[in-house]
């Protein structure tokens, strides 16, 4: 439909550099049609003045003589140049009217964004009401987490830290996310999704506090690619460029096959390397998997910046919950999704997933503590 | 999608003016008629394709479609329909496309309506309007896009500064532009003089329908927004020496200039090198105005506009054009054959005295808006000219004008006849002085310019008055005849006397609302009582109401004129939460005599001994609605001599109906 309107503007716009062509040779006015009426016209002006008594009749004398002379001086001019008409030239014109849509298109193609539709306020009801679902929800699981008298558990404070995060409310997030990593069983992902957080809410400047959890996240997990994108942005903004450039670099030839957080490494280390002369990197081609909410993932939705209003925390349980059913074997992923599950008041599904998590338990030594905790929420749940 | 064909739109309207820009110039020079003609048909497609896009960021304002990211920082869901309409050209990219709009209505204006204009001629005006038209659409589409797209979109807008949601600005662009612009076919049509290297009578009769229609606009469009500085800010001035005030008040100055100028072009062949520099300096002008404004370079309620790279590039595009056409017309003026001799007491002389007052007065104005802005960039002193400067250098030439203003008319063409002339304006003078020893009398005090400034509008008046009077031989012929007479003077004739009478109209309200102006600003607790100009104003103390998007604390004055009760007045100050600002809407008791103007402010409660007062700022300013009404005499004045026979752009060349016609002045 859109194309269809620009070939159609495009065809008009052709027409209307041909049209010329189209027109009678005969009805050029000239100079020297045009001037003598207009000093015609000034004649009959002053014989009408004349006439009412305005001026006297030796003045009209003598502007009649100066109209004369100039009209005398109009025709002498006008015959220099007569005959000069030409009417060639319909091929320049044709040319024009292929230069100026190719123009127009070369212009638009790289500059335009027809993928990008229409939204009118009036028809994003639907948008409004689940964001105002999401507030409503975020504030509903603050008050559970808030209320319960164990502080509420470590999973349901990330995923309000998670939601907070893509609502913008990033001073709620890293709130939210320092009550976790306060606790015992902060992770190495709870760390980075903390430094982010903090990072995000001070106009991406990686302060202090947020290097604080970097630091915290790398000694859990040395490998967690969230923690190297801080620490690399870090020391970018200490203007380190080599050290972030090669810690970006060394992080991504770790992997063997692709993971979708290499994305958003790859346009991080070409960005450096466009500004400080360093070769460039190519996304490592291989199965795109997948994605699920890795902690690099929410930094790239982030970096977009407001622009995933509209992703929150029903659409990123499921997406959690799609990605299991492809790798069953994840056991951490299993208590992620049912913990969120219980915080969401859907306490079938919450069951469901804690018995899948309490099958894969079934290989872990019986001292695990995760074994005992599924046992206490599947009690607490009445599964 | 929508946003898109705008897009696209635009880039074809970029392409069109590339081969306006070309082609019909190029056919001139090589007598070539098809490509002279092609000027006719891409400046009508220019102004379809930009009108197009015009269209479409409109709707996207309209429907709030927060996907363009102009309408996100421009408007918001819940503004008034009005106001998100006129959201569409409250940005800076927006008032760019209206520009540009205005532009291409002018040339395609000229494409439509010259059919009285050479094909030479025409096809080298239209090309040099393509030049400024690529110029701008490139700035546009390069540095400013108005449909820049964000998605996902946000969910609502950013609001429009409140101060801006109101009638009077929603217009204001809009006229100012169109007078501002349309100085450009006349740039246009001298540039293309000077490259076809011949100014005549013919040449000034196919400008001047444009300079009065530019000319009109502008003025219309200076004086609402003088009236909307009146209403709106709450300070009770309606000029403020502001430099956006004086980026529009240059060009109508040179353009008033260039207007009677022309007309000495038309009827003696003379002049001709001046009226070509007036209107290339008009326009420029107009183009420094709009680089002033729009690179931000300015910090007032006008320059929304902040952005340095932009700002090089307006200024790439102003000495491209400026320097462009001033060297060609250092080059080719020279050449051209000088026109009629006149005396030094004539009307062409008594022309010549009002274009040089006003363009000092030009040039004053110009100096006193940049040189702030050089000394900064020099010195890095911040300093600030105002009304003291302005004042004291432009009145004065003011009043030379007002008084070649009222003889220019009594001259004859060539030479004068001076002891004719004195017989004629001496009962006019007597009574200038009368006028204003009357008002001495009766009005006892004020200053000393002000009485000046009395004789010199009185003076005007009559002298124009008197003028229109022999004209139709008012009480020396019976008044059937002198009716008839009337109805036989041509419109443009009409035209000059309503237009300067409008000046001495205009002159008297603003000698009235600042030689007599009284004012009061109290810290009042309800049941206050303040005295102004003969009114006993109470105060009865102010609540809160909720407006659609705002919140206002009304005041509540009851006013009493010798115990009786002229009026109550609600004046307000305005908090719009979603773009954090407030508004003063002042209260206003208007008649001719003056405004009883109001306004309020916020709370003193933080003073301690002035708990629960509130500041209330009272104005009495005689006659103020003389300077619009003023400026109304002037507009339709230039509206009636638009419409005269001879100007009327497309009128049928041979006159058949001798009656309707002219006398060699207006």
């Amino acid at each position: 439909m859109i194309w269809g309107i620009f070939v159609l503007l495009t065809l008009v716009a052709i027409g209307i550099v041909l049209y010329p062509l189209l027109l009678s040779k005969s009805n050029t006015l000239t100079r020297g049609d045009a001037v003598p009426a207009i000093l015609a016209d000034q004649m009959r002006e002053i014989q009408r003045d004349m006439d009412r008594g305005l001026i006297s009749e030796q003045e009209a004398q003598a502007a009649r003589l100066e109209i004369k002379k100039r009209i005398l001086a109009t025709t002498r001019n006008s015959e220099e140049k007569a005959g000069s008409s030409r009417n060639g030239g319909r091929v320049t014109l044709v040319v024009a009217a292929v230069l100026a849509p190719v123009i127009a298109a070369g212009y638009y193609l790289t500059m335009g964004s027809p993928e990008v539709p229409s939204m009118a306020f009036a028809a994003r009801a639907e948008e409004r009401a689940q964001t105002d679902e999401v507030t409503a929800l975020a504030i509903q699981l603050r008050e559970r987490l808030v209320s319960d008298p164990t502080g509420g558990p470590s999973e349901g404070w990330m995923l309000l830290g998670q939601t907070y995060q893509r609502m913008g409310r990033t001073v709620d997030a890293v709130e939210a996310f320092e009550v976790v990593a306060k606790r015992e069983d902060a992770t190495s992902a709870t760390f980075s999704m903390l430094a982010e957080a903090v990072a995000v809410a001070n106009d991406g400047v990686v302060i202090p506090r947020a290097k604080l959890a970097i630091d915290r996240a790398l000694e859990l997990d040395p490998s967690n690619p969230a923690a190297t994108y801080f620490e690399s942005l870090y020391h970018l903004q200490k203007e380190e460029t080599r050290k972030a450039y090669d810690l970006l670099v060394s992080r991504l030839n770790q992997e063997k096959t692709f993971v979708p957080w290499m994305e958003t490494y790859v346009l991080q280390i070409n960005r450096i390397a466009a500004a400080a002369d360093l070769p460039v990197v190519n996304l490592p081609s291989g199965p795109t998997s997948p994605p699920g909410p890795s902690a690099a993932d929410v930094a790239t939705a982030s970096e977009m910046n407001d622009a995933d209003r509209a992703e929150f925390i029903r659409s990123m349980v499921s997406r959690l919950a799609e990605r299991l059913e492809d790798e069953p074997d994840d056991l951490d992923g299993w208590m992620r999704l049912a913990n969120a599950y219980t915080v969401l008041e859907e306490p079938d599904r919450a069951v469901e997933a804690y018995r899948k998590a309490e099958a894969l338990l079934e290989q872990q030594p019986a001292s695990d503590p995760r074994r005992a905790a599924v046992r206490a929420a599947l009690e607490r749940l009445g599964g | 999608m929508v946003p898109e064909i705008g897009h696209f739109a635009l880039a074809l309207a970029l392409a069109l003016a590339l081969v306006q820009s070309v082609l019909p110039i190029a056919g001139a020079s090589r007598g070539n008629a098809v490509w002279m003609k092609s000027a006719q048909a891409t400046a009508i497609g220019q102004v379809l394709f930009v009108a197009i896009a015009f269209a479409a960021l409109m709707q996207a304002f309209i429907v709030s479609d927060f996907t363009v990211r102009n309408v996100v920082e421009n408007s918001h869901s819940l503004k008034p329909m009005l106001y998100k309409v006129a959201g569409t050209w409250g940005s800076h990219e927006g008032s760019l496309l209206l520009w540009i709009l205005i532009l291409a209505v002018f040339g395609a204006g000229v494409a439509w309506f010259g059919s009285n204009i050479p094909a030479e001629t025409k096809a080298r005006t239209l090309s040099v309007q393509a030049w400024i038209s690529v110029g701008f659409l490139s700035f546009l589409l390069l540095t400013s896009n108005p449909f820049e797209r964000v998605f996902p979109p946000p969910l609502d807008g950013n609001d429009l500064n409140p101060l801006l949601q109101d009638m009077g600005l929603a217009m204001h662009p809009p006229l100012l532009y169109f007078g501002y612009v349309g100085f450009s076919i006349v740039f246009s049509f001298a540039v293309a003089a000077l490259l076809e290297g011949r100014v005549d009578p013919a040449w000034a009769r196919w400008v001047r329908p444009w300079t009065l229609a530019a000319w009109v606009s502008l003025t219309a469009g200076i004086a609402l927004g003088s009236w909307w500085a009146y209403y709106e800010l709450g300070w009770g001035g309606w000029w403020f020496w502001d430099p956006v005030e004086n980026v529009s008040f240059m060009p109508w100055l040179l353009g008033t200039a260039l207007l009677h100028s022309a007309i000495v072009t038309e009827k003696r062949d003379a002049f001709k090198s001046w009226t070509i520099l007036l209107a290339i300096l008009t326009f420029s002008l107009s183009l420094l105005g709009t680089f002033i404004v729009r690179s931000g370079l300015l910090t007032s309620v006008h320059a929304f506009a902040v952005d340095p790279e932009r700002g090089v590039y307006i200024l790439g595009l102003l000495a491209v054009s400026i320097g462009g056409s001033l060297a060609l017309y250092a080059w080719r003026a020279p050449e051209m054959e000088p026109g009629g001799l006149f005396r030094p007491i004539s009307r062409e002389a008594g022309l010549l005295v009002n274009n040089l007052i006003l363009a000092a007065a030009t040039g004053t104005v110009l100096f006193g808006t940049l040189y702030p802005l050089i000394l900064e960039a020099i010195t890095g002193d911040k300093i600030s000219v105002g009304p003291p400067f302005f004042n004291a250098a432009f009145i004065p030439m003011m009043l030379a004008l007002v008084v070649f203003m009222g003889l220019g008319p009594f001259l004859s063409w060539k030479r004068a006849d001076i002891a004719g002339l004195l017989d004629r304006i001496r009962f006019v003078v007597v009574l200038a002085f009368i006028a204003a020893l009357a008002a001495w009398y009766l009005l006892n005090g004020g200053p000393i310019m002000a009485y000046l400034a009395i004789l010199g509008a009185a003076w005007l008046l009559f002298a124009t008055l008197r003028e229109w009077a022999l004209r139709i031989r008012l009480f020396e012929v019976p008044l059937a005849e002198s009716a008839r007479r009337a109805r036989n003077l041509p419109r443009a004739s009409h035209g000059m006397t309503l237009a300067h009478a409008g000046v001495a109209v205009l002159m008297m309200g603003m000698i009235g609302s600042t030689g007599w102006k009284s004012e009061e600003i109290v810290f009042a607790a309800p049941g206050t009582e303040v005295t102004i100009a003969g009114f006993d104003i109470t105060f009865e103390g102010a609540t809160q109401v909720q407006g659609p998007n705002y919140i206002a604390d009304r005041g509540t004055l009851v006013v009493r004129r010798d115990g009786e009760l002229v009026t109550t007045l609600f004046p307000e100050r305005r908090y719009y939460p979603v773009a954090e600002s407030q508004t003063t809407e002042s209260a206003i008791r208007s008649t001719l005599a003056g405004d009883l103007y109001t306004s309020i402010a916020t709370p003193a409660s933080d003073q301690v001994n002035n708990a629960g007062a509130w500041t209330l700022r009272i104005l009495y300013e005689p006659l103020v609605n003389l300077i619009w009404i003023g400026s109304i005499l002037l507009v339709i004045g230039g509206c009636l001599s638009l419409s005269d026979r001879r100007l009327r752009v497309g009128a049928p060349r041979r006159a058949k109906q001798p009656a309707s016609d002219a006398v060699p002045a207006e």
